[in-house]
């Protein structure tokens, strides 16, 4: 296939990436994926297959809602907004997802060879 | 939105989520063609995108969560479309499953409304029952002076209600007697309900001292006044005394402990209306005053029957002679149409026989099910071949089951619903009682055919899925469930059609034609010994010179006419002998037609005598004479033996009656029996009025026995009817299934057979062979079925009116009946098998 991404996702990223989207504007699902492959710099591509259940799983925990609109081009799609509870939670999971990136670098950039 | 609301709103969800994918496939192929593509070229590359639309919508369900309800959903649509397809297959078992579950449904909605349903009174839940217990001694009632005193003290009763039931009362001039019952005066209030006109008992203005008062139970006003709503404020006379009618119960009023009585009477009016009643005077008068309460808010019984059992502590100082040693204070549920403990054999026997027919009725479907799986292997192989999971075909085939099961107990609920407005109809059962399903029969009817889907569904099924071809065992098995099932109803439908029989033409041991009896009530008019000896000696003077009558005796209980029976019992080497006292006059005997065998009868005024029945006597010495032998090793001596009667219940089988010489203790409690030439009937106006010249205040109650006979048999046949009834619902259910069971085995080997005809094999060898796989489990059944009713016939034995719970008749007419019914049903598919076309099916394959 022409659109593999580029590399793997790890578990739930998707899940604070769709989060991150939402939080600026209400969106529907095209423009959530296009949004994340412009912003990565074409370096993520998220396929259908993996962004429709993850929407319709955050609707379902009450982190989403959606609703019907129409999109700049007239045509009626469904918009999702975050949640207040979808709000705090972006909030805990950026906080641990900073975290855990700080302490991946850490280990990451250690110097090599040298005993602890 | 929960996942109910979300099932709900499938439909609209599917819409969205088409409409939501499909956009956003439009989009991207827009932006495809905006980058420069040729539209065909645009969703080509998209749809290779995309992969499949479909996996991705099934992936957006699943993380919905609701999957599983979708896809049961499916199934039952499925199931539904699958049972459609043959209505003959579906229609048998769902009318198997109906009349099984039905008859349980039946059962146990009778269990529910006299037993678990509260009666339709005011606050149901705190109104109990209170009775004395003590080691020795149990009675339903109370003293009337014990209720004052709980009454006045019992902080754990906020009210405390009282009813006595009358000996039948005469009104006014009418032949018919009219039952009637006394009742507290806060009985009406406590209950509620307002009278249907006029008013009912009032608290303030019922008491001893106030006008005579009567109201009138609903049916009796329509019955005898023809719903007259005048009769409020008229004049009536019940035992020649006149009382005000000043109200009607409602027609759902519930009576409390009983049926309702035809009038009701306030209980301080006692003595007016049952002259020279010392029934709430007397602290030692208990037997027929019944005790009600209602617990105060927040009280359980347990606590009431602590704060009861303190206050009988102190009464005993006041009443010494009145209370017992270790008395206690029983505190129960009052608002029931029946307690649990008066019910307990019957109970288990309907459940036995309820049973059996569901079991029946189950085995069938089994056999059903199970002959269908041959037809259905193709269906299921083709499934298993285009990738279906085991799982899943397992749970598809199981909610077929429970749909079965499910129209099943919709269909039994409409039968038992009719059958049992049929039943209440019939026997007059109270107003309030409706044959309506509450929650408690819809919830174990619906479980019924959950548990009967489930438990006869599920081995069929489970073959079905792991495809097995021989499916032997469980075969036989389900043949021989129900043949055994089958063989034990009908034969206790033959030992109690036999025991009716048996009841209506066999000799009861004593004459009943043409004896009267003829209970003057004295106990309850206060009659004292001495005065009742004269009331007795006086009666029986007049009666003998009355032409017609040959004989006149007194007696404690006239046999066939007291619903209570008394039984003593003394233990012989260990085992207890059950044994029906009677005290009864010299000339007993000659009155009731009992032979004198051995000895003597009882000299007038003689004491210290006994006299036994034949087979009492022969139970407590079996080799020796037992003229002059002391019984029980006190002062009485047997004096004589005479023959053995049933004249207390029909069903006693072992006839060990004992007759005791009446002492002047219980003089006030006995009856007089006559025996007459000609129609007994014609003395009645002649006795009447002799008791009316001896004692104007007594109202003898004259019963021919013959009436109490009647009565004894009609119940039996009542009883031998059902069973009947039950029977041939086995009988329908097991030609049915075995029906099935056989044509599924020919249909199985339809093509061997058909290959042994064409080389030339006799016929009925090849049938036989068929047939011969049936032989073992039938036999096995049949010799279940004896079991189970050779262990039931102990219990039996009360009910079965003379008839041993062996009878050799009945267990040999049941096992041919059922083995000509099995023939018959295998019969039928052979026959079918005889017009196979063997060139068809040899070329079919």
């Amino acid at each position: 296939m022409t659109t593999q991404p580029k590399f793997d996702l790890p578990q739930g990223t998707l899940d604070l990436l769709i989060l991150r989207i939402v939080a600026l504007a209400p969106v529907h699902g095209y423009a959530i994926a296009q949004r994340i492959q412009m912003i990565s710099k074409e370096a993520l591509q998220i396929q259908q297959g993996s962004l429709y259940p993850a929407l319709h799983r955050l609707e379902n925990k009450n982190f989403l809602v959606a609703e019907w609109g129409p999109t700049e081009t007239g045509r009626e799609a469904k918009f999702y907004r975050l949640t207040a509870k979808g709000r705090t939670q972006l909030k805990t999971e950026t906080q641990s997802w900073e975290r855990l990136t700080e302490v991946v670098a850490m280990i990451l950039q250690h110097p090599l060879g040298e005993p602890s | 939105m929960n996942w109910f609301q979300r099932l709900s709103k499938t439909d609209r969800m599917e819409r969205e989520l088409d409409a939501e994918i499909r956009f956003h496939f439009e989009s991207q192929v827009a932006d495809k063609i905006r980058a420069g593509l040729t539209e065909a070229e645009a969703r080509r590359a998209t749809r290779l995108e995309f992969g499949g639309i479909e996996q991705v919508k099934e992936d957006c369900r699943e993380s919905r969560g609701t999957l599983w309800l979708v896809s049961i959903v499916q199934d039952l649509r499925f199931g539904a479309r699958i049972l459609a397809r043959s209505p003959g297959f579906s229609i048998t078992a769902i009318v198997v499953l109906a009349l099984g579950i039905g008859v349980s449904t039946l059962a146990f909605s009778l269990y529910n409304i006299i037993a678990l349903q509260a009666i339709p009174v005011r606050d149901p839940a705190t109104v109990v029952r209170v009775e004395r217990r003590s080691r020795e001694n149990t009675t339903p009632g109370v003293p009337y002076s014990s209720i004052a005193y709980y009454r006045e003290s019992a902080k754990s009763l906020s009210a405390v209600m009282a009813t006595m039931n009358a000996a039948p009362m005469v009104l006014n001039e009418d032949e018919q007697r009219v039952s009637s019952t006394f009742v507290s005066s806060n009985y009406f209030g406590e209950l509620g309900g307002s009278a249907m006109i006029g008013r009912l008992f009032d608290f303030a203005r019922e008491d001893a001292g106030s006008a005579p008062v009567a109201v009138l139970d609903f049916r009796f006003w329509q019955r005898r006044f023809d719903s007259d709503p005048s009769i409020v404020g008229k004049t009536i006379r019940l035992n020649g005394k006149p009382a005000t009618v000043v109200g009607v119960t409602p027609e759902a009023f519930a009576n409390l402990g009983t049926e309702n009585a035809d009038i009701w009477l306030p209980l301080l009016q006692h003595s007016y209306f049952v002259e020279g009643s010392k029934s709430l005077a007397d602290p030692k008068f208990d037997g027929l005053i019944l005790m009600w309460g209602r617990l105060a808010p927040g009280v359980s019984t347990s606590r009431a029957e602590q704060e009861l059992l303190a206050l009988t502590n102190h009464l005993r100082k006041l009443y010494p002679n009145v209370i017992w040693d270790h008395e206690r204070i029983v505190v129960t549920p009052g608002a029931h149409f029946l307690s649990l403990e008066e019910g307990g054999p019957v109970l288990a026997l309907v459940g036995l026989l309820v049973f059996l027919i569901l079991a029946i009725a189950c085995a069938n479907l089994g056999g059903l099910l199970m002959a269908r799986g041959a037809g259905r292997q193709r269906e299921i192989q083709l499934r298993f071949d285009l990738g279906a999971h085991r799982l899943r075909v397992f749970r598809q085939l199981l909610t077929e089951n429970l749909l079965l099961g499910l129209l099943g107990s919709i269909a039994a609920l409409p039968l038992s619903y009719a059958v049992l407005r049929l039943v209440l109809v019939y026997s007059n059962a109270p107003a309030w009682m409706s044959a309506m399903p509450d929650w408690r029969v819809l919830l174990f009817t619906a479980a019924m055919g959950f548990v009967a889907a489930l438990v006869f569904g599920l081995l069929p099924t489970l073959q079905m899925v792991r495809r097995k071809k021989e499916r032997f065992l469980w075969h036989q098995l389900v043949v021989c469930a129900q043949v055994g099932a089958s063989c034990a109803l009908l034969i206790l439908a033959g030992l109690l059609v036999r025991a009716t029989l048996h009841t209506l033409y066999s000799d009861p041991g004593f004459g009943y034609e043409q004896v009267l009896s003829i209970d003057p009530g004295m106990s309850e008019h206060g009659f004292t010994s001495s005065s009742a000896q004269v009331y007795l000696e006086k009666l029986q003077n007049r009666l003998q010179a009355v032409p017609g009558v040959t004989s006149v005796s007194v007696a404690m209980n006239p046999p066939l006419v007291n619903k209570e029976v008394m039984i003593t019992g003394i233990d012989v080497g260990g085992r207890r002998i059950m044994i029906y006292p009677n005290w009864v006059g010299p000339e007993f005997f000659e009155t009731m037609r009992i032979p004198l065998l051995w000895g003597r009868s009882f000299r007038a005024g003689e004491k210290n005598a006994v006299i036994l029945s034949e087979s009492l006597a022969r139970k407590r010495w079996p080799t020796e004479d037992p003229i002059g032998k002391q019984w029980k090793g006190g002062k009485d001596i047997v004096v004589g033996v005479v023959g053995n009667t049933r004249a207390m219940e029909m069903n006693n089988t072992d006839e060990t009656e004992i007759y005791y010489p009446p002492t002047a203790d219980i003089l006030p409690e006995m009856s007089v029996l006559i025996k007459t030439v000609g129609d007994p009937n014609t003395l009645s106006p002649v006795i009447k009025s002799i008791a009316g010249s001896i004692d104007p205040k007594l109202f003898p109650t004259i019963t021919p026995l013959t009436a109490g006979f009647r009565k004894n048999v009609s119940e039996v046949e009542q009883i031998a009817t059902i069973i009947c009834l039950l029977g041939s619902i086995a009988i329908f259910l097991a030609v049915v299934g075995l029906l099935g069971l056989v044509s599924y085995a020919v249909a199985q080997r339809t093509r061997e057979i058909a290959i042994r005809l064409a080389l030339g094999a006799n016929r009925a060898e090849v049938f036989s062979g068929v047939l011969r796989r049936f032989a073992w489990p039938v036999l096995l059944g049949l010799v279940a079925g004896v079991a189970i009713t050779v262990s039931l016939s102990q219990i039996l034995r009360r009910g079965l009116y003379g008839i041993s719970g062996l009878d050799p008749i009945s267990y040999v007419g049941a096992i041919a009946i059922l083995i000509a019914i099995l023939a018959a049903a295998a019969l039928l598919p052979i026959h079918r098998a005889f017009q196979l076309d063997i060139s068809r099916i040899l070329h079919s394959e």
